[in-house]
């Protein structure tokens, strides 16, 4: 029973039995009753995330230094001393606004990841620029985050069109629901932000492997540029990850969030960010309707209110785990 | 489902206490709920305001007589002074008393009339005999220069009309003769502002046509509170008669212009303060002034604004419908999803669109958010930080601005491009907007964004325009209330967005 109208649109009644959520029903139903205003200062600021998350001992990207105010840019040079590789971050900006990634030195000028030239006056310009909040919500004045740069894990830039992939586990009452792979692409610019033309992949949340990409809203199954596979690749350290994301949850006390991971080749998985108001797209990113979790999620939590982290975890892999019969694509 | 039960508690509170109040307004008080076929009425309302100075007040306030003969007129508000009208021959004036006052006072005259009803500057007869013109007593050095004046301009007309449309040509002009210039440096220094009619009918007087001083009222409601505009009233041989010296050949327009006080008198005389002024306020009624009247003398939660000054009133006109615009936008953008600039910044646009015609606004709209967008470009090139960058984009907005104002001005579109201080800052403000946008989310969002203010700026406008919204919304601003309901309803609406059900449209279910 196809109507002409599905051409342009889905019907409510359909995206109900999906179990699609809405921003009106995300905010109303999850956002507001489980994230209490005062906790959002928590993870808007970055670093005071960053500050917590060392205290329960998350493993995140070293802080190389903190600029707050422009009397500190004159100290730039000796804080990066003779680092090679870097970011630079608003410590309240949201969506990848504002960074700055250097990843190499050569001689007296920095090189981006793309191979241009960046000289120090033009870093001190972005950190001005970062400090007039030119990045940060609102537009209040902000403090700049020069931090570690996650060199990713092979199996991660395999699938990017530069730029590392990140992560995503979105989670209610610390049972995490879904978790996506956002992967660059020609066109998002090396930036992993969906509506920009980033690659959405939908991640099992038993096994850790990808099950399902979209592109633009469309389902693919290889990356429009690099022509590599998708799906079927498996996340390392996939335990670790949501025990990241599970203290996460602890530790800001927000009921509804979600959190951003970066794997490093060395290092393992890293918390980036967390975030209070996670998007909508990674429902299409795995094919499932986020209602379809949240209310056994809701259910269990209300049933066995004293779950410990171990139980969540493992209710979450035995509920969500995905029936799709993918198999693991063997690496070249 | 406590909290639905609180809501839904709320909410029927508020429709009954608004709904409730505007049925009483209707059946009881008889306020039709809508807006009448009839045209609207004109109030005109004197404020007299003085600085009393611890003596007895007299305040004497001359009065139109077309009102008072119609029995329009009434004295509003002035609470401690005991009231009067005399009649003079035809001629009214308002006389208000009190012993002893001090400080700030204000004193109120109100005059109603239908929108095209009353002829208060057409030709009127004289009482008693014809008028003799007095002879205006110059001083002899600036005499000779007035009759060569008089002479030259008697020379070219036939009769007082004629003589009246070369006098202000000869004042009027760009390049002044030697005795006019004369003349004008003379009654600058004698009279300041009332130079030019002072002179005007001087010289009248010396070419034998009787004339005297009248004050008018604009009638503009985007005006609010205006000084009174002088006028020149003539004996034509017949008739008194009006003109306004800004286009003495043509007879006033009765919709444009109320003459408030004819016969030349003083507009107001006033014992016992000082400081004195009187303003006027002009505003549009669509209720009928015996409902009016009953409304206004009703209880304080069902008068609301009505019982206030006009000029105090008037502000109540715009700000009523700033809540009808906040509907729309959470209606567009909670149920159709079209994202805006900052969430009532399209409200402030419809109400920028209100003051400039939707025509011209979008025009200029377009306009400047371009030249905004091209400003920005150069100078993002400059490397400049956020701030000095967004406030030399307002600056050259601003330049922009007049000199659009100026084009279109010589263009020949004289009411296209009224721009008024409000858009323009609503305007200036919505390029800093988008270029911030444009900084953080991309291009792709600031174009969106902006166009969705836009869509959602012209449908506020649009149902702010309408007649019987601007009626309800005024004189039943309890029906607010039920609007707030409704907005709190909203509030609490899960479903989905117009806008998801086509971003959902490839949605595929996995397993």
């Amino acid at each position: 029973m196809k109507g002409w109208w599905h051409r342009f649109i889905r019907t409510p009644g359909e995206l109900h039995a999906l179990g699609v959520v809405g921003i009106n029903m995300r905010n109303a139903r999850f956002v507001l009753p489980n994230n209490p205003r005062r906790l959002y200062g928590l993870v808007d600021d970055k670093t005071q995330t960053k500050r917590i998350a060392a205290e329960r001992e998350i493993s995140i990207p070293e802080t190389y230094g903190i600029v707050s105010n422009p009397a500190e840019l004159r100290r730039v040079e000796r804080l990066l001393g003779d680092r090679e590789s870097f970011v630079i971050k608003p410590s309240r900006g949201s969506g990848g606004k504002g960074i700055m990634v250097i990843a190499e030195k050569d001689g007296e000028h920095y090189l981006k990841p793309s191979g241009a030239r960046v000289t120090i006056e033009e870093i001190k310009h972005h950190l001005q620029n970062i400090l007039a909040g030119l990045f940060s919500l609102g537009g209040l004045r902000d403090k700049a985050l020069i931090e570690y740069r996650v060199k990713a894990a092979r199996i991660m830039t395999d699938i990017s069109f530069q730029g590392a992939p990140d992560i995503r586990v979105v989670m209610l009452h610390g049972y995490p629901l879904m978790a996506m792979l956002r992967a660059a692409t020609r066109e998002s610019d090396g930036r992993s932000n969906l509506h920009q033309g980033a690659l959405g992949i939908g991640v099992d949340i038993a096994t850790g492997r990808t099950i399902h990409a979209i592109h633009h809203g469309k389902s693919v199954e290889l990356h429009p540029d690099l022509k590599v596979p998708l799906l079927g690749i498996q996340i390392p350290d996939w335990d670790h990850i949501l025990d990241i994301a599970v203290t996460c949850h602890e530790m800001t006390g927000l009921g509804y969030l979600g959190v951003d991971l970066m794997v490093d080749e060395e290092k393992g998985p890293l918390m980036i960010e967390v975030n209070a108001r996670p998007g909508l797209a990674i429902q299409m990113a795995n094919g499932v309707g986020l209602l379809k979790r949240l209310v056994p999620v809701q259910r269990r939590a209300k049933e066995h209110p004293h779950d410990e982290r171990r139980q969540k975890i493992s209710f979450s892999r035995n509920t969500f785990a995905s029936k799709s019969g993918i198999q693991p694509t063997s690496l070249p | 489902m406590a909290s639905r039960i609180k809501l839904i508690a709320i909410v029927l509170i508020l429709t009954l206490v608004g709904g409730g109040l505007a049925a009483y307004k209707h059946t009881q008080l008889g306020i039709p709920l809508k807006v009448g076929e009839e045209p609207a009425e004109w109030l005109v309302e004197a404020k007299v305001s003085f600085i009393a100075t611890e003596e007895a007040v007299t305040a004497r306030l001359s009065l139109p007589a077309s009102a008072i003969e119609e029995k329009t007129g009434v004295d509003s508000r002035s609470t401690g002074y005991s009231f009067m009208i005399e009649d003079q021959l035809g001629e009214y004036t308002a006389v208000w008393s009190a012993d002893k006052r001090e400080g700030n006072e204000a004193l109120y005259y109100r005059v109603r009339f239908p929108e095209r009803g009353i002829v208060s500057g057409g030709p009127i007869s004289p009482s008693g005999k014809p008028p003799e013109p007095d002879d205006p007593g110059m001083a002899r050095s600036i005499r000779v220069a007035a009759e060569s004046i008089v002479r030259r301009t008697k020379e070219l007309s036939s009769n007082p009309d004629t003589l009246v449309a070369g006098i202000f040509r000869e004042l009027n002009n760009d390049e002044p003769s030697q005795e006019t210039s004369l003349l004008k440096d003379h009654y600058e220094e004698l009279v300041g502002d009332r130079a030019k009619i002072t002179l005007a009918i001087d010289l009248l007087k010396m070419s034998g046509v009787a004339a005297r001083l009248a004050y008018g009222v604009q009638l503009d409601e985007i005006r609010g509170a205006q000084e009174p505009i002088r006028l020149l009233e003539y004996y034509d041989g017949v008739y008194w008669q009006v003109r306004d010296p800004e286009a003495p050949t043509s007879v006033l327009d009765p919709r444009q212009m109320f003459v408030w006080n004819r016969g030349g008198d003083p507009l107001l005389d006033l014992s016992g303060g000082e400081n004195s002024q009187v303003v006027f306020t002009a505003t549009r009624d669509m209720v009928p002034m015996d409902q009016l009247t009953d409304l206004r003398s009703s209880g304080l939660l069902v008068s609301t604004i009505f019982g206030l000054p006009a000029s105090e009133r008037q502000v109540f006109r715009y700000v009523v419908l700033i809540p009808i615009g906040a509907f729309v936008v959470v209606l567009l953008r909670n149920l159709i999803g079209i994202a805006t600039l900052g969430t009532f910044m399209p409200v402030l646009l419809a109400m920028a669109l209100l003051e400039m015609e939707l025509k011209s606004g979008l025009l200029m709209f377009a306009i400047i958010v371009g030249a905004g967008l091209w400003c920005r470009f150069l100078l993002s090139r400059l490397n400049l930080l956020v701030v000095p960058r967004v406030a030399a984009c307002v600056v050259i907005v601003t330049l922009l601005m007049m000199l659009l104002s100026v084009v279109s001005w010589h263009l020949g579109m004289r009411d296209g491009l009224k721009i008024t201080l409000f858009p323009m800052i609503i305007l200036a403000w919505t390029i800093e907007r988008m270029s911030l946008t444009w900084e953080e989310e991309g291009k792709r969002s600031a174009i969106l964004q902006v166009l969705g203010s836009l869509i959602v700026a012209v449908v506020a406008f649009t149902v702010m325009e309408q007649r019987q919204v601007r009626y309800l919304a005024f004189y039943f601003p309890e029906l607010l209330l039920v609007l707030l309901a409704g907005i709190l309803l909203l509030g609490r609406y899960t479903g989905y967005r117009l806008s998801e059900l086509i971003r959902f449209k490839n949605f595929e279910p996995v397993d």
